[in-house]
């Protein structure tokens, strides 16, 4: 298969996986203003974090000025994203399988942005001996995160079908999931040792579709492991594998949400209040008439 | 009988219990509580109470009144009533509360159950599998994929994840809700942050603000009796200022230091708002604070107008409609005396309700700054206005860390400096501060008592907080050392109450608990005679 067939197939899979991710990253920005729900700890309190404590601990706090972190939030997620805390602490059994499961996907991601960085490397024609450098760790990268991956898409599989905890909690789509990305990193896996310069073919594959070159070929089994791969990323966005996305509105949002009011979140308040309401219990009988500021009103106002 | 239950056996063979407590798979307890056979006995349903009761969960009974259909277009109103109820939850008009969290929390579990353990219900229960935090939420989250997204049925026929809404889920749902103490441990393990306690509360949220179905200790003589009476407990305002004009005099005279607590000040820097519980239940803390704040000099009031001398808000166990209500009026108060600040009572979910989840309803000027009490006495403690003799605490203290205080409001260590100064023989328990374990009555569980939930309360959901607390004071276990468990939180105190009687705890360990004001007053140099006594009067 030559011509635009590849070029169609991947940025297609790409402009649908960004669309789509963008779409419900925005839809749930975009829900309404919640009540406050947080959740200690809250690593942006500078001095208070190591131990859960917040501004609230302070006498007259709304007399203080409040100090704040911008990097601790980052480092808490960097150690949470990379090495699992919250599973390292709470679910040590876990950890191995899902560590290098997640590991995987990493070295994955960081091979294919070293694959679009050796392309870049060999339009621009740079020495041999740079560009080598890069391929070695480009294939260092792929063979660890395909077998990493493998092993942990495989081995959590295995888990979720023998775990007698985890069992009851499963669906199709869990084991779907799961088996796809194991394919996804098999098949990879499987080129990266079929293949006798795995770095350099896969660097002139992505060379050859940001170049838009028509004459563009891949051989077999790279061919599969691209077209399973772009078939996951067709798919991912509408699956709750996007969990990457809802885990910044989860911990940002939500459990670190202690914001004090603004004149912005004020006005956008005194709507929401004024919306009408639909609960039939007894008590509120809203019947959609009442709005929420009706139904906390004292009878004799 | 814990038994390996599927998801969908919530709606199967209705009238039996899916599980029974069975005492000898409960966590062990220490010496001297560790013989299942010296363990007060669980109450059991009669027949008689099988026939009439809604039992069909785990043979426990927290709400008499749950109605039991007797035709089968009466299942169906129920059901019908819940379906309507779950598409509301997903509403931005009805529910905007807490859509945000809420979707969250259904769209994005991973089924790792890595917040399991760290449920005290779950773990002291034996690892029961209907108190897993998930259990709850998943059948939560198929109904609502199922019964209110488009094209559910078929997708959960194709993704094997049916599940039959009819009375017997509903029923069993309703009573599930109330086996969770809402203390969001299992929140803070999660990795994803989803939050199965939120889920608990908006299931609890539907069945009230849909069906009308609430625990009659939270909402008939919980928000209800607080909006039209003043307090849950009954307490009428004329009756709340007698009480503490007694208690004033009494107080005087036991400690040999005059009291005299303020009502209705118009002006005055601090509105005080304690709980009416305390009043009636332990006294000690609303009198310490009476003393404290006189003795520092502080310009403060209590209020006598309803509901502002009890600062309890049910309703965020179980109704944003009622939470707000209560907050609502709370404030309402506030502005009226043209007070600069609140100070919540020794309360935790009193803190929680009014100082942030109902913060975005107290919008303009009904945004009057709220203060937690503990620092509050932090201040009064350390500045220098009272003369403390941390000698008279000289015994055991260990302490007790309310849910919504600490885990929920990240207010830590202000109670810590207070305790490291007052109380020589201060410890922690393990786990502490945020990561402490639920007293057993969090969730508006400590006021419940139909039928033989208090049983259930004192066997299972407390059964951590007691082995934790005696492990606390392990090095002197009899009751022949005088220990003192602060606990700076009515609920909390009444969970405590109950498992003392339960267990006989101050018998058989010496161990007594209050409050933390107590411990201040306790120490106060021109306080003549002890507060705290392990003998009573």
């Amino acid at each position: 298969m030559a011509g635009i067939f590849w070029h169609i197939g991947v940025f297609g899979v790409l402009a649908v996986f960004l669309i789509v991710t963008i779409y419900r990253t925005i839809a749930i920005a975009r829900l309404p203003v919640h009540l406050r729900w947080e959740l200690a700890p809250i690593p942006r309190e500078k001095g208070k974090a190591k131990y859960g404590g917040s501004y609230l601990e302070d006498y007259e706090w709304w007399k203080k000025r409040r100090r704040t972190s911008w990097l601790a939030p980052l480092l808490y997620m960097a150690v949470e994203i990379l090495l699992l805390r919250a599973i390292w602490k709470h679910n040590r059994k876990l950890w191995p399988l899902t560590f290098a499961f997640h590991t995987g996907i990493y070295l994955v991601f960081l091979m294919l942005l070293l694959s679009i960085l050796n392309a870049i490397l060999m339009v621009t024609n740079v020495s041999a001996s740079v560009l080598d450098v890069f391929l070695v760790i480009t294939s260092v990268a792929a063979l660890a995160g395909y077998l990493l991956g493998g092993l942990g898409a495989v081995s959590l599989l295995l888990k979720r079908i023998f775990d007698s905890d985890l069992r009851a909690f499963n669906s199709t789509a869990k084991y779907f999931n799961l088996a796809f990305l194991a394919a996804v990193f098999i098949s990879g896996a499987y080129s990266w040792f079929a293949i006798p310069d795995f770095a350099l073919t896969l660097s002139q594959f992505v060379e050859g579709l940001v170049t838009l070159d028509t004459s563009l070929t891949i051989v077999f089994p790279l061919s599969l492991h691209v077209i399973l791969a772009s078939l996951f990323f067709l798919y991912l966005p509408f699956t709750d594998m996007i969990h990457f996305v809802a885990k910044y509105f989860t911990y940002h949002a939500i459990k670190w949400d202690d914001s004090i009011k603004d004149a912005r979140m004020e006005k956008e308040l005194n709507e929401l209040l004024t919306q009408p309401v639909s609960w039939s219990a007894e008590h509120i009988k809203a019947d959609g008439k009442k709005s929420w500021a009706d139904l906390t009103k004292k009878s004799d106002e | 009988m814990n038994k390996k239950l599927k998801i969908a056996d919530i709606a199967k063979d209705g009238d039996k219990p899916l599980t029974e407590i069975n005492l000898k798979e409960l966590t062990p307890l220490p010496p001297p509580y560790d013989q299942v056979g010296e363990e007060t006995e669980f109450k059991r349903l009669t027949e008689e109470q099988q026939q009439r009761l809604v039992c069909n969960l785990d043979g426990v009974v927290s709400y008499a009144g749950l109605p039991k259909p007797r035709t089968k277009a009466e299942e169906k109103k129920y059901v019908d009533q819940f379906a309507s109820g779950l598409k509301k939850l997903l509403s931005k008009e009805n529910n905007w509360t807490f859509l945000q969290p809420l979707l969250l929390s259904i769209d994005y579990c991973a089924q790792c159950q890595t917040c399991n353990d760290a449920c005290p219900i779950y773990v002291g229960s034996g690892q029961n599998e209907i108190y897993r935090p998930t259990y709850r939420s998943e059948v939560f989250r198929r109904l609502v994929n199922k019964y209110a997204k488009p094209g559910g049925k078929l997708r959960a026929k194709l993704n094997r994840e049916d599940i039959e809404l009819n009375w017997t889920t509903i029923a069993r749902l309703y009573e599930l809700s109330y086996r969770c103490n809402l203390c969001r441990r299992c929140t803070q393990s999660c990795p994803m942050g989803v939050d199965n306690a939120l889920i608990t509360r908006e299931l609890r949220k539907l069945f009230s603000q849909e069906l009308g179905w609430a625990p009659k200790e939270l909402h008939e003589k919980g928000t209800v009796l607080q909006i039209d009476v003043g307090s849950p407990t009954g307490l009428k305002p004329s009756v709340a200022m007698d009480n503490l004009e007694f208690l004033d005099e009494e107080f005087s005279e036991a400690l040999g230091i005059e009291i005299k607590t303020p009502w209705d000040k118009k002006g005055a820097d601090v509105l005080l708002i304690h709980s009416a519980g305390d009043i009636i239940s332990f006294p000690e803390g609303p009198i310490s604070f009476s003393v404290l704040c006189n003795a520092a000099g502080i310009n403060w009031t209590l209020s006598s107008e309803i509901p502002g001398y009890d600062g309890v808000n049910y309703g965020v166990f179980y109704d944003d409609v009622q939470l707000a209500k209560v907050a609502t009026r709370h404030a309402q108060i506030a502005k009226k005396l043209g007070v600069k600040k609140i100070v919540m009572g020794e309360c935790g979910h009193q803190h929680k309700a009014i100082m942030t989840v109902a913060d975005r309803v107290l919008t303009g000027e009904l945004d009057i700054p709220r203060e937690s009490v503990v620092t509050f006495l932090e201040e009064i403690v350390f500045s220098g206005r009272i003369k403390f003799d941390p000698t008279k605490n000289n015994f055991p203290v260990t302490l007790h860390d309310p849910c919504n205080l600490v885990r929920n409001l990240g207010v830590v260590e202000p109670q810590r400096r207070i305790l490291r100064y007052l109380c020589p023989q201060f410890r922690e328990m393990t786990p502490a501060g945020i990561e402490n374990y639920c007293c057993g009555g969090g969730g508006g569980l400590s006021v419940m008592s139909d039928v033989n939930f208090p049983d259930w309360k004192a066997h299972v959901a407390g059964r951590m907080k007691l082995k934790q607390l005696l492990d606390a004071f392990a090095d002197h276990p009899g009751p022949e050392v005088k220990k003192y468990l602060c606990a700076p939180c009515l609920n909390c105190k009444l969970q405590f109450r109950d498992i003392f009687d339960y267990y006989k705890v101050k018998e058989r360990s010496g161990i007594i608990f209050g409050g933390l004001g107590e411990l201040a007053v306790n120490a106060m140099v021109d306080v003549k005679k002890p507060l705290i006594k392990w003998e009573d009067d």
